[in-house]
């Protein structure tokens, strides 16, 4: 798992300046990407998960959207500052994308095989019937029944599953080294749901690709995970293992998220669920976004953002109960 | 969702537009007299007679199954001879007051009225797409450039326009054709955009960007083909409106000389209303058939392709 890092993350902040105030929706973001292993972001809606997603390829709308600081670092290059051109290049050839929502993500006019075969035609010259029998290839691979006849359907002759899964095929139909998949179960039901994380899974495996996966769902985390994030209030508050994460959480947040978590072998009626709201993201708290809901709270945290700690060499966390109190320097 | 039987692409839905199409009789009818009057204009011409031909023996013949009185004052006698004269068969349709074959003229002219509609037409949609399109999909300080000039091209009295640049530039087919084109996508850009406004925020536009689409792609493979619906209805629709503006053009006598159009016709044959009706009456019937053809024919793609329409 110690393998070559792909993608570096490093404080990076998007922040979104509509007329009522700023959105500081991804405020100093930082984690890096190996190889081969398939990296979590979880949080509540409204996070930030989903922003820092956008702004790795930079697809968040602008205006209002900018990223005012920080680096993504992909081959030597920053995708913050990169010229457009270059960053087409990466978009679907080197970073592809994957969206929550399938039912919309195909154009309703053209059969999905053209849309595939399209995708490949963008990045390489190929000829169309090689793109189709790439396409062919691709559906295969997604378990699709019958590719060569998906390949002839209309996006709305086929089942939620059946596109969330032609939706991975196309992003993945030039072979890149990292896809980034934006809740891509939610729209989906359970058995659905199974067949993506196993494609998801075997792919990672199969072609070595580095996977970030955007979830709400801790019980998904375990199942396709090697490691996970932590995001709270646009900042990474912890990361670590998903298993370490799961049995040792160290941040506050992540010990009520983990608290959450239905269990259905438990008589109580009531889920528990951590005090307070998210914030309002016009108005971030100061210091620790958490520090509202947090049931540790200290004078320090109000006013400091606290620094990364390391709890083990792969398990930080940004929380002052943990490391120096004293040391932690605010960013 | 999908049915057993295997999905064939592109014909499928074509059939399935068509299904709908034909539900509507009155715009069968409309397309019917569309591809008559689509063959009368390509091939007519081959087989009729010169439209132009001038020959005084046989000026103001009726249509075929007509008569009229004809009065000849015989000099000799000083005394007008009445004679009946009937339609005949070399000139099923009749003649106009200089021997001028009827029929051939009207077919004459469904190629003229046909070709402006078409032409000036395709124009006008064409830019009315790149504008409307490029105008929402760009958004900001371009959409608002390009949606000022369109409210003021709006402004220009369009007719006024384009008798003075005939005024100026003699009369033509092409110049027709061109002013027509040039003014008449403003329309058509306002209805893309608003469209275009609303296609241009669903996910898959999201998405072929994420996949590294580049801007023109995503006009051209995406935008355009999903307002496709709407660009066909529009250019149905707009053809007679054209049509007409050419037929008026050519009747106030600012027509292109070198060419019989149904406009022409009309103002030859207003001059012997009284004698030699059916020159007036033949091609005016012509442009209603042809108007209310390509209305119907509209208005039934529109309900065809609107999913809401319930037919």
């Amino acid at each position: 798992m110690m393998s070559e890092t792909v993608l570096e993350v490093k404080d990076l902040k998007t922040w979104f300046f509509t007329r009522r105030g700023t959105v500081k929706a991804v405020n100093g973001v930082d984690f890096v990407l190996k190889r081969g292993e398939c990296l979590c972001l979880v949080g509540e809606s409204g996070c930030g998960k989903t922003v820092t997603a956008l702004s790795i390829l930079r697809l968040f709308d602008s205006p209002p959207g900018r990223i005012v600081g920080g680096q993504v670092i992909y081959k030597g290059d920053d995708l913050a500052t990169c010229p457009m051109q270059r960053l087409r290049e990466i978009r679907g050839g080197d970073i592809a994308m994957v969206f929550q929502n399938a039912q919309s993500s195909l154009n309703p006019v053209f059969t999905v095989g053209d849309q595939i075969a399209e995708q490949v035609m963008v990045h390489e010259r190929v000829s169309r019937r090689e793109a189709l029998s790439r396409a062919h290839a691709l559906m295969e691979e997604m378990n699709i029944p019958q590719p060569g006849r998906a390949l002839n359907m209309y996006p709305h002759q086929m089942s939620g599953g059946m596109k969330q899964r032609a939706m991975i095929a196309m992003s993945l139909s030039c072979s890149p080294q990292i896809l980034i998949a934006d809740e891509p179960t939610t729209a989906v039901d359970v058995t659905i749901r199974a067949q993506i994380i196993h494609i998801l899974r075997a792919l990672k495996t199969r072609r070595d690709m580095s996977i970030i996966f955007i979830t709400h769902d801790l019980s998904l985390v375990k199942d396709i995970g090697d490691r996970a994030a932590v995001v709270y209030g646009g900042r990474v508050v912890e990361v670590a293992a998903v298993e370490d994460i799961l049995k040792n959480p160290a941040h506050p947040y992540t010990v009520g998220l983990i608290d959450c978590l239905p269990d259905v072998s438990s008589q109580d009626k009531r889920l528990p669920s951590i005090a307070g709201n998210t914030p309002n993201p016009l108005e971030m708290p100061s210091g620790c976004p958490f520090h509202p809901r947090c049931s540790h709270v200290m004078d320090i945290c109000r006013s400091k953002m606290p620094a990364c700690a390391n709890i083990t060499d792969v398990h930080t966390v940004s929380c002052y109960l943990f490391g120096d109190k004293n040391g932690g320097i605010a960013r | 969702m999908t049915d057993g039987k295997p999905a064939r692409s592109g014909r499928r839905l074509m059939d399935y537009y068509w299904e709908r199409l034909r539900k509507n009789r009155l715009s069968i009818i409309g397309l019917g007299f569309v591809v008559f009057l689509s063959l009368l204009g390509i091939f007519g011409p081959i087989f009729a007679p010169d439209p132009q031909k001038t020959d005084f023996q046989t000026k103001n013949l009726p249509p075929m199954g007509f008569s009229i009185e004809e009065s000849v004052y015989e000099i000799s006698t000083g005394e007008s001879i009445t004679t009946v004269v009937w339609g005949n068969l070399d000139h099923p349709l009749g003649t106009d007051s200089k021997g001028r074959d009827m029929l051939a003229m009207l077919i004459s002219g469904a190629r003229i009225s046909l070709l402006v509609g078409l032409l000036a037409t395709g124009i006008a949609i064409f830019l009315g797409t790149l504008i409307g399109v490029l105008s929402a999909y760009s958004g900001g300080w371009v959409d608002n450039i390009l949606m000022r000039f369109t409210d003021i091209m709006m402004t220009f009295p369009f007719f006024l326009l384009l008798v003075m640049i005939v005024f100026i530039f003699g009369p033509s087919l092409a110049i027709i054709v061109l002013v027509i084109g040039l003014t008449g996508w403003t329309g058509a850009a306002r209805l893309i955009r608003s469209e275009t406004l609303s296609i241009r925020t669903r996910d898959f536009v999201t998405a072929s960007k994420a996949l590294g689409a580049s801007d023109a792609r995503i006009m051209f493979r995406h935008l355009i083909p999903n307002v496709s619906s709407l660009i066909i209805v529009m250019a149905t629709l707009s053809i007679p409106g054209v049509i007409m503006a050419e037929a008026a053009l050519s009747f106030i006598g600012l027509g292109d000389p070198m060419s019989t159009s149904w406009g022409t016709i009309l103002n030859t044959g207003q001059h012997s209303l009284d004698t030699a009706w059916w020159v007036a009456v033949e091609p005016g019937i012509m442009l209603f058939l042809t108007v209310l053809s390509f209305n119907f024919f509209g208005d039934g793609l529109r309900d065809a392709f609107d999913p809401k329409a319930s037919i």
